[in-house]
């Protein structure tokens, strides 16, 4: 009978001594969460503060930020959505790091995969940034050149400049994000390769006749051209 | 010589030549074919009205591979007695070199003025390289207000085609008139006379590496002169005839050195623009006369397929800009057949004060705003030659005080939207 209740009682007390192990790592996770809810609170409050004295909204509406969430139906204010993104970010790091502290092998491996992520996470989000005000930028230098230069297809031109450098930053995020790498270089490949065939296609085939008239037109102007204004701007 | 850097050969020339009353200034970047002509006539104007003064002619050169220098050297009046001199003429020195900083003429102008600094220099004059109009007369005109008048700086007067300078006639002059108050009529006239002080002030302001080192300096001279309450002048020197222009010249590039530069000064001079209103003549030298001046080409149904390109192609820029009511009126015009073309002076002052605003807000990078004004100037310059087509000089000049007044009349509107 003793040993009936020693069967029954081993396993509670193993797991009490488990639980009593557990407690501390639980009471640790517990105030991590507080904390990190905390300071991810205070740090969003501050940035919204910051980038309202630096007037971050109206540069959004300029670098065309704002146009692009209004696009994606969101409504806020860019500062906000900022604010919003820091504030998560904190708050899924303040997570993994309290899920590190209950020191379960499980879910170690997978805090510390997700830290070992984070790197290429910024490193895409910085190529994400940089590489749209960089694909704006030219676009608009394209679009302005060839229009100031009299150019009918100026925004067609410039669009097609955006698209094919948006297609290479998706690309190259996509390639550092390690989403099947394999995949996405031939799908670019594929894509990009395909741009400019079709481009070739269409022009040279189906477009023979919108070509020719392009061609003669460019011409027509040149001939113009070479009776040159004799006006002295300055 | 304080805080400047000539070159051990320049040091002795300016040793030997110790002191000097007036400098005249050339700048130069491969014009060998050109600068012969000009130097013959600063040297026939300074033997001939300023015998009795030590001049020094500058060559501030960029860099010349094509034998700049070795004309300037070798350029001389071989009969005075041509230009009427009969006096005795000491020779006037020259020194030559190649200015160093960023290439452009706003560094060699500094290098000129550095020189008359250093030879302490009661009178200076700068002009350009290219002129094939510049005769000995312009040498006093540049000088003697500053010399006998007591002016501090002098901006040209020229005559010039109804059609050309039409950067100056539709954007700077109206702008720096209405801006600074005064009608100083060729602010960016690139021949200019100014005392031996303004040119130490000019040496103050640090300036030197920004774009005023390489364009822009015309613009900023006359601005900083008239800013701060140097007493101006303006001389008429005739004609002014060019050499045969790069035909590769880029014009919005072209316009974007120019306004950029005037928009700059805005920011500089914020203060002292905003509180004006109205404007006051500067007082004129020089015996005006009319003169007979080469017919100019132009191509106004292309320059308005330009304009129309551009609403085309750049309205959502231009949207930005202007704001929607000033849009829609620059879209009407884009709708109305060659015959009828015009394009109101008030929408263009309206137009040239929103891109100033833009300038100001940093709605976009300075290079791509300027440069998307573009169209819109070249649909104002064709509006203003089918309207002056059958003008004389003088209604064309009238023409051109409207769009000043106009821009005098709307200054409320950019000083109240100038946050």
């Amino acid at each position: 009978m003793e040993n009936f209740i020693n069967l029954i009682l081993e396993p509670l007390k193993e797991l009490f001594l488990k639980f009593k192990v557990f407690v501390p790592n639980l009471l640790a996770m517990l105030v991590i969460l507080f904390i990190g809810i905390l300071l991810a609170l205070i740090i969003k409050r501050v940035l919204m503060r910051f980038l309202a004295a630096i007037n971050f909204d109206s540069w959004s509406d300029r670098m065309g930020f704002t146009k692009i969430m209004r696009k994606g139906d969101m409504w806020n204010k860019p500062s906000s959505t900022l604010g919003l993104i820091v504030f998560w970010l904190l708050i899924v790091l303040t997570l993994m790091s309290g899920l590190n502290a209950l020191q379960i092998p499980a879910i170690d491996q997978l805090v510390s995969q997700f830290f070992s992520y984070i790197p290429r996470f910024f490193s895409a989000a910085m190529i994400l940034i940089v590489g749209y005000l960089f694909s704006g930028f030219i676009s608009r230098a394209v679009l302005i050149t060839a229009a100031n230069s009299g150019f009918h297809y100026a925004k067609l031109l410039a669009e097609a400049v955006h698209t094919l450098l948006i297609v290479l930053i998706l690309a190259m995020i996509m390639e550092q994000l390690q989403i099947a790498p394999s995949i996405v270089l031939a799908a670019f490949s594929i894509i990009f390769g395909g741009i400019v065939i079709a481009l070739a296609i269409a022009f040279g085939v189906g477009g023979i006749d919108a070509a020719r008239r392009i061609i003669e037109k460019e011409a027509m102007t040149k001939r113009e051209d070479e009776t040159k204004d004799e006006i002295e701007h300055i | 010589m304080k805080n400047t850097t000539f070159r051990t050969e320049v040091h002795e020339q300016l040793e030997r030549i110790g002191q000097a009353d007036i400098i005249v200034g050339i700048p130069s970047f491969n014009n060998a074919r050109t600068i012969g002509h000009v130097v013959r006539a600063v040297q026939g104007g300074l033997a001939k009205y300023f015998p009795d003064h030590k001049a020094v002619i500058v060559n501030s050169d960029g860099g010349s591979s094509d034998g700049t220098s070795d004309v300037v050297h070798n350029s001389s009046i071989d009969d005075f007695n041509a230009i009427l001199l009969h006096h005795r003429v000491s020779p006037v020195s020259k020194i030559v070199f190649p200015y160093s900083g960023i290439p452009g003429k706003g560094s060699a102008f500094r290098t000129i003025f550095e020189i008359a600094e250093v030879l302490v220099a009661k009178a200076c004059a700068v002009v350009e390289i290219d002129l094939r109009s510049i005769t000995p007369e312009w040498i006093e005109l540049l000088l003697k207000p500053v010399l006998v008048g007591g002016y501090d700086y002098v901006s040209p007067l020229y005559h010039r085609h109804k059609f050309d300078g039409t950067i100056t006639n539709s954007i700077v002059y109206p702008l720096t008139r209405a801006l600074y108050g005064r009608r100083v009529r060729q602010p960016i006239g690139g021949d200019f006379g100014f005392s031996g002080s303004l040119a130490q002030y000019y040496l103050t302001k640090d300036v030197w590496q920004t774009d005023v080192a390489r364009f822009g300096i015309d613009i900023w001279m006359t601005t900083t002169a008239i800013a701060n309450g140097f007493k101006v002048t303006q001389s008429f020197l005739g004609a002014k005839i060019h050499d045969a222009k790069d035909p590769g010249a880029d014009l919005s590039s072209m316009l974007y050195q120019v306004v950029s530069a005037t928009f700059e000064l805005m920011e500089t001079y914020s203060g002292v623009w905003m509180p004006i209103r109205g404007t006051e003549p500067v007082p004129a030298f020089g015996f005006e006369y009319t003169v007979g001046l080469e017919p100019v080409n132009v191509n106004t149904a292309r320059m308005l397929n330009t304009f129309r390109e551009g609403l085309r192609n750049l309205g959502e820029i231009w949207l930005d800009i202007l704001g929607a009511g000033d849009f829609s009126e620059v879209e009407r015009l884009g709708a109305l057949p060659d015959s009828e073309f015009h394009f109101p002076i008030g929408l263009w002052a309206q137009v040239v004060y929103d891109f100033a605003l833009a300038f100001h807000k940093k709605i976009l990078p300075a290079e791509h705003l300027i440069k998307s004004m573009t169209p819109l100037y070249v649909g104002k310059t064709a509006s203003f030659i089918l309207e002056a087509k059958d003008m004389g000089q003088t209604e064309a000049d009238a023409e051109i005080e409207k769009l000043c007044l106009e821009f005098e009349k709307r200054k409320d509107y950019l000083v109240s939207n100038w946050k």
